[in-house]
Order: structure tokens, then C-alpha cells, then sequence
């Protein structure tokens, strides 16, 4: 009984559907609703968010000199663009080889860690020590090893990135489907086979996961580099924002922070860019569900009902 | 400005109890007579240019003037003029060009008294490495400088390259708002520190390190001869409360003297008061003497402002483009509340 109580909820709601948008022109519009989602009430909560800034700012009188309003903040982007761009490129640049260099590192080790039970035991303290250890203060041992310049930076970075990849790396290949793995073992899949044809497969959810907060992190990471790691005449996107502070150019702070956060976003974005487009299966089974749900639409149509 | 170690930063916690202490060492006066003031200094941990203040506590200067004292740290060393006009702090200690960089973006901010009355600011160089004013191209150009990223490095560094016949591009300019720059010049990482002489040769001084820091004080090589530290308030409460800042200034005149006249016994009291701040006595009493130089005028006077000496700042602000215009110098201080 429940079971079809159930299944006629279903055909009410395709039902509905049905009505509002048939064939090429409802999917089009369904896929409408869908960007409008997705894309349309992060940006809206975004423009709130700088409507109660200005508001704040106005109904309490804050003096520019303590918070600018967001039309001053995005303003001192815009006039001092041409000196900030080479500056993002720079933070962008140490962002990407850091968080290639700490993706690299992090899925080797996971994978050797979940391969190597005893190499697990021994590497995982290092691991949790390794992130207990003040970024902060690797600064000048950092520097006075690598010297000035990017290097340093792409450092912290990867300190920062690799981790929680290889904790993810780690705990996607420790929870393979079992079944998964006896069968492989039955058809006689060798070790390799197995590994890139299933369990590599099966650890991309956590990988990504992984990668997400890396992603997060990293541009956070590259800000730090750049202000416990000295810049050469380059100068860098923190260094900027410094100046700004110490010359009370308050708009310029908050263009700023604006600007880093715009990086941290984009990076973020593309990760999860880069998700959808490396496990197609998982957006395959999306589409088969809400193309099973609009199976009752067809059948109705094509018959006539 | 960013001229002390880092290394007092990771002690931050002994802030609090300093603090604490100097409240409690204010318990004289009667609660009705007593005036609450919040002095805030230029740095995240206390240091030995805070000693006229700690003696004007220890010794009770401030007690008889009816001021209940307390000391905060800002979070970073550009803050300190924002909690002034905010309210957070009522009397603080800041550079003059941060005063004049907070002016010129409209921040109602008044300076009270100079701190020191010259220019300290100077270039290093490794042990046994030649820094004269005679070669000072040779021994620029090309070179690593380090800098701070402050105001004051900023406005100074222009006058010494112009001095030496340089542009910016023609150096390397390392910025480290962190402060590294003593360990970077002995590794070799950069080829001239640049700092206050206080600080930078009571560091060496202190380090256990052998031979003679080379010094070229910037005023050498063309830098302006202007005070580095002064005390400001905002105008709100320096309209408000004129006496309580005379009464403020008169009192650390006091601890000046007093700290002048006994500079061991005075870092003994900065110990006592902050016995975490990650200073040593040596580096502190060494530090103390180095700064008493600079602290009065070639008449003897201490505090006295000059409308010239902010006129030279603001010009020097306005020069390299810090500041967007040059008001005149009455914007920027008072003497009216010094004893």
C-alpha cells in the first residue's frame, strides 16, 4: 500500500511538471530554474551582503577611515588595478604550483600510506605534527633555506594543501567496495588493474572532498606565505594590502580583501569545475534519476492520456 | 612603524598581566579623583620605549596626577592611531608620518608631544662590511634592502637613493612587515637593514656577536631631521578632556626624567612590570640609554613640537606621494598641554 501511495505521488508531481514544461522547451526552462538556483541566490546573497555592508556603514555614520562603504572598496580595486593585477597573477601563480605540489605530494603519500598499513602507523603522527607546527613561524627558516621570491610561498602552500588530500586519499582507498574488490579478484584483475580501474575510482568523492578544502586553504596559504615570507621589488598582494593598512588607505584594505577573496572563490570554483568534468558517473546518475522521474511525462504523452 | 623583534610578539601573554599590573599599582588617589585613561602603544608587545610610562606608574607620578593608567597593545603596529579616533583608546604613541598619513585621510587625530626629537633611522650592514657616505652608490646599487613596509622606511628610503644618486629599480627592496631583518643581514639574505639605531644596535649589542654593527644614520646620507615618535589623542577628547592630557603629559615629563636620570633602576621597573615581554634587562637597559639621546632638543627641551618639523614631515609624505596634499602644520599638533 505505501509503496503505491508512493509511486502516485511520483505521477502527481510529474504530472505537474508535465503541464508546466513538456518536451525540449520544459527542460530548457527546468534547466532555467536550475542556473537560476544555483547561480542566481549565491550572487543575490552576495549583493545582500554588500547592501547591509553600505546600510551599516550609512545608519551608523562610520567614518571612511574606520569602514569604507563597498562602492569605495571596489572602487580603490578598480582605480589601482593596474598595479594590483601583476600582484594577483603573482598570489594566483603561487596559489596553483602550491596546490599542485601539495596535491602530488598528498595523493602519493595517502596512496602509500593505504598500501603500506606499517608506513601508515609511521607517517600519520608526522602528518598531524606537520599541521600543528604555526605557519607563522616557518616563516624565516623557510626564507633563510629557499630565499626570497616564490618559492617560499609555494612551500607553505603545499604544507597546507597536502594534507587534508592525503587524509582523503587515504580514507576513499581504505572504504573500496569490498564486494567490488572480490569480484575484480575473481575475474583475475591484476593488482594495478584493479587499483586504476576500481579503487581509484571509488576514492574520487573523497579525493575531491579533499581537494576542496585544500582549494580553501591554499589561497589563505599563498597570503600567508607572502607576509611571513619577505617580498623582493615584485612586492605581493598581502604586501599591498599592508601598505594600505600602515597608510590608512582603509578602501585600499578592503579592495583588497575583496580581491583575495574573489581568488579564493575562483579557485574553489574550478575545483569543483574540475569534479564535475573527472566523475561524469556521478552526474550520470543525476540525470538517470530525474530522467526516470520524467518518465511517467513520455509515456503519458506518447500515449495520448 | 615595524622596528622591534618579532620575538616579543609570541609573548603576548604576559600583556595582559602588565596591564593588570599597572592598574594596580595606580591604587593611591580615591576612586572619586581618579581619571581613567587607555594609553595605547605603537607595538603588540611592550618594549623599552615604554619605560617614561612604566616610571611615571611604578614611581606613582601618575597616581598624584589623578590618572589610573592602562596600557594596551594594538593588534599590529598601524592600529593604534584607529583605536584613538574610535574611542578604544584615549592617549597613544605613534610615528609622525602615521599622523600624517591618518590626516590626510580626515582622521581627527592631534599630536600632544614629541616622544623623541630627532631621526634615528639608519642603515646596517654586516660586520666587517664597508657602509660609508662616501660610496654610498657602490654600496647601494644593486643591493638588497630590507625594509619594514612601514611609513617611515618608506618616506626616509627615497632621500637616501636620491642622496646616492639612485632610483628604486636601481635596489632590491625586500619588505618583511614580520621583522626579520637582523637575522637576514647576518645570514647574508639582505645586504642593509634599516631601522632606529635604539633598536637595531641594542639587538646586536645583546646578541653575544663579535665586531661592530656598520651604522650610516639616515640624517648622513639625506634624510630629514625630524622626530620619529610622538604622543597623539584624538581632538574629541583632547577638547574634552584638556586637563587629564595635560595632567597625562606632565606626569610622563616625570618618568622621562626620572627614567633619564636612572636609566638601570627604570629598565629594572620595565622588567618588573613585564617580566614576560622577551626582552633581557641588558637589551632593555642598553636600548633605554641608546633612546635618551634623541629625547630632548639641542635647547634641552623635551616634547616641543615645531610647526618646521611637520612641515619637512608632510612635504616628505606629499614627495613621494603617501599623502595627497600638505596641510599646514597646525593640523598635526598642539604644545599647549605640555608641562
Amino acid at each position: 500500500m505505501d509503496s503505491n501511495s508512493q509511486d502516485d505521488s511520483v505521477s502527481t508531481v510529474n504530472l505537474d511538471s508535465a503541464t508546466a514544461s513538456r518536451g525540449l522547451g520544459g527542460f530548457t526552462r527546468s534547466r532555467r530554474r536550475a542556473v537560476l538556483r544555483n547561480v542566481g541566490i549565491p550572487i543575490l546573497s552576495i549583493a545582500l551582503l554588500l547592501l547591509l555592508w553600505q546600510a551599516i556603514v550609512v545608519v551608523f555614520h562610520v567614518a571612511p577611515y574606520i569602514a569604507p562603504r563597498p562602492l569605495a572598496a571596489i572602487q580603490s580595486v578598480t582605480d589601482n588595478w593596474g598595479a594590483l593585477w601583476p600582484l594577483v597573477l603573482g598570489t594566483v601563480r603561487e596559489t596553483i604550483y602550491g596546490f599542485v605540489c601539495g596535491t602530488i605530494l598528498g595523493i602519493g603519500l595517502g596512496v602509500v600510506m593505504a598500501k603500506a598499513p606499517f608506513l601508515h602507523r609511521m607517517v600519520y603522527p608526522v602528518l598531524v605534527l606537520s599541521q600543528g607546527v604555526p605557519i607563522i613561524a616557518l616563516g624565516a627558516p623557510i626564507v633563510l633555506i629557499l630565499g626570497f621570491g616564490i618559492a617560499p610561498k609555494v612551500v607553505i602552500v603545499a604544507w597546507i594543501v597536502f594534507f587534508p588530500v592525503t587524509v582523503n586519499v587515504v580514507a576513499g582507498l581504505s572504504h573500496v567496495d569490498q564486494d567490488l574488490l572480490n569480484l575484480a579478484r575473481v575475474y583475475g584483475a591484476s593488482k594495478w588493474r584493479t587499483f586504476f580501474l576500481i579503487e581509484i575510482p571509488a576514492s574520487t568523492t573523497p579525493l575531491f572532498a579533499g581537494l576542496k578544502i585544500g582549494a580553501t586553504y591554499a589561497v589563505t596559504g599563498a597570503i600567508i606565505g607572502e607576509l611571513v615570507s619577505p617580498s623582493g621589488a615584485g612586492g605581493s598582494l598581502a604586501l599591498y594590502q599592508e601598505h594600505a593598512n600602515t597608510n590608512f588607505n582603509v578602501a585600499g584594505v578592503y579592495g583588497t580583501t575583496m580581491v583575495m577573496t574573489a581568488i579564493g572563490i575562483s579557485w574553489f570554483l574550478l575545483i569543483v569545475a574540475s569534479e564535475v568534468v573527472a566523475t561524469p558517473w556521478q552526474r550520470r546518475t543525476v540525470a538517470r534519476r530525474s530522467l526516470l522521474h520524467r518518465e511517467p511525462d513520455v509515456d503519458l504523452t506518447s500515449t495520448g492520456h | 612603524m615595524k622596528i622591534r623583534s618579532t620575538g616579543a610578539l609570541a609573548l603576548a601573554s604576559s600583556l595582559a598581566a602588565g596591564s593588570l599590573a599597572m592598574l594596580s599599582l595606580g591604587g593611591g588617589a580615591s576612586a572619586a579623583s581618579v581619571t581613567n585613561v587607555t594609553f595605547a602603544y605603537d607595538f603588540p608587545g611592550p618594549d623599552f620605549e615604554l619605560i617614561p610610562l612604566v616610571v611615571a606608574q611604578d614611581q606613582g607620578f601618575f597616581t598624584r596626577a589623578g590618572l589610573n593608567v592602562k596600557v594596551v597593545f594594538p593588534p599590529d603596529t598601524s592600529t593604534t592611531t584607529k583605536l584613538l579616533v574610535t574611542g578604544a583608546a584615549n592617549i597613544g604613541f605613534i610615528t609622525t608620518t602615521d599622523m600624517g598619513v591618518a590626516v590626510n585621510a580626515g582622521a581627527p587625530v592631534l599630536s600632544i608631544g614629541n616622544y623623541t626629537m630627532s631621526n634615528n633611522w639608519a642603515l646596517f650592514a654586516k660586520p666587517g662590511v664597508a657602509l660609508s657616505a662616501n660610496n654610498l652608490k657602490s654600496e647601494l646599487e644593486g643591493k638588497k634592502i630590507f625594509s619594514y613596509g612601514d611609513t617611515w622606511t618608506e618616506s626616509m628610503l627615497p632621500f637616501v637613493l636620491k642622496k646616492a644618486g639612485l632610483t628604486d629599480k636601481q635596489v632590491d627592496i625586500v619588505t618583511d612587515p614580520t621583522g626579520q631583518d637582523f637575522k637576514f643581514l647576518l645570514d647574508g639574505k639582505v645586504n642593509i637593514a634599516t631601522n632606529t639605531s635604539n633598536y637595531e644596535v641594542a639587538g646586536f649589542d645583546t646578541s653575544g656577536l663579535k665586531g661592530k654593527e656598520p651604522t650610516l644614520l639616515g640624517t648622513a646620507v639625506g634624510a630629514p631631521n625630524i622626530p620619529i615618535w610622538v604622543y597623539a589623542t584624538s581632538k574629541s577628547y583632547a577638547k574634552s578632556n584638556p586637563k587629564t592630557v595635560s595632567a597625562f603629559m606632565s606626569a610622563v615629563k616625570k618618568g622621562t626624567l626620572w627614567a633619564i636620570a636612572n636609566p638601570a633602576k627604570a629598565a629594572v621597573e620595565f622588567d618588573k612590570l613585564y617580566p614576560k615581554s622577551g626582552y633581557t634587562n641588558a637589551y632593555n637597559l642598553d636600548g633605554w640609554k641608546l633612546t635618551i639621546p634623541f629625547m630632548a632638543n639641542s635647547s634641552g627641551q623635551y616634547f616641543t613640537q615645531t610647526s618646521a618639523q611637520w612641515a619637512t614631515m608632510s612635504k616628505a609624505l606629499k614627495s613621494i606621494k603617501l599623502i595627497s596634499s600638505v596641510p599646514s602644520p597646525s593640523t598635526y599638533y598642539t604644545n599647549k598641554f605640555l608641562p
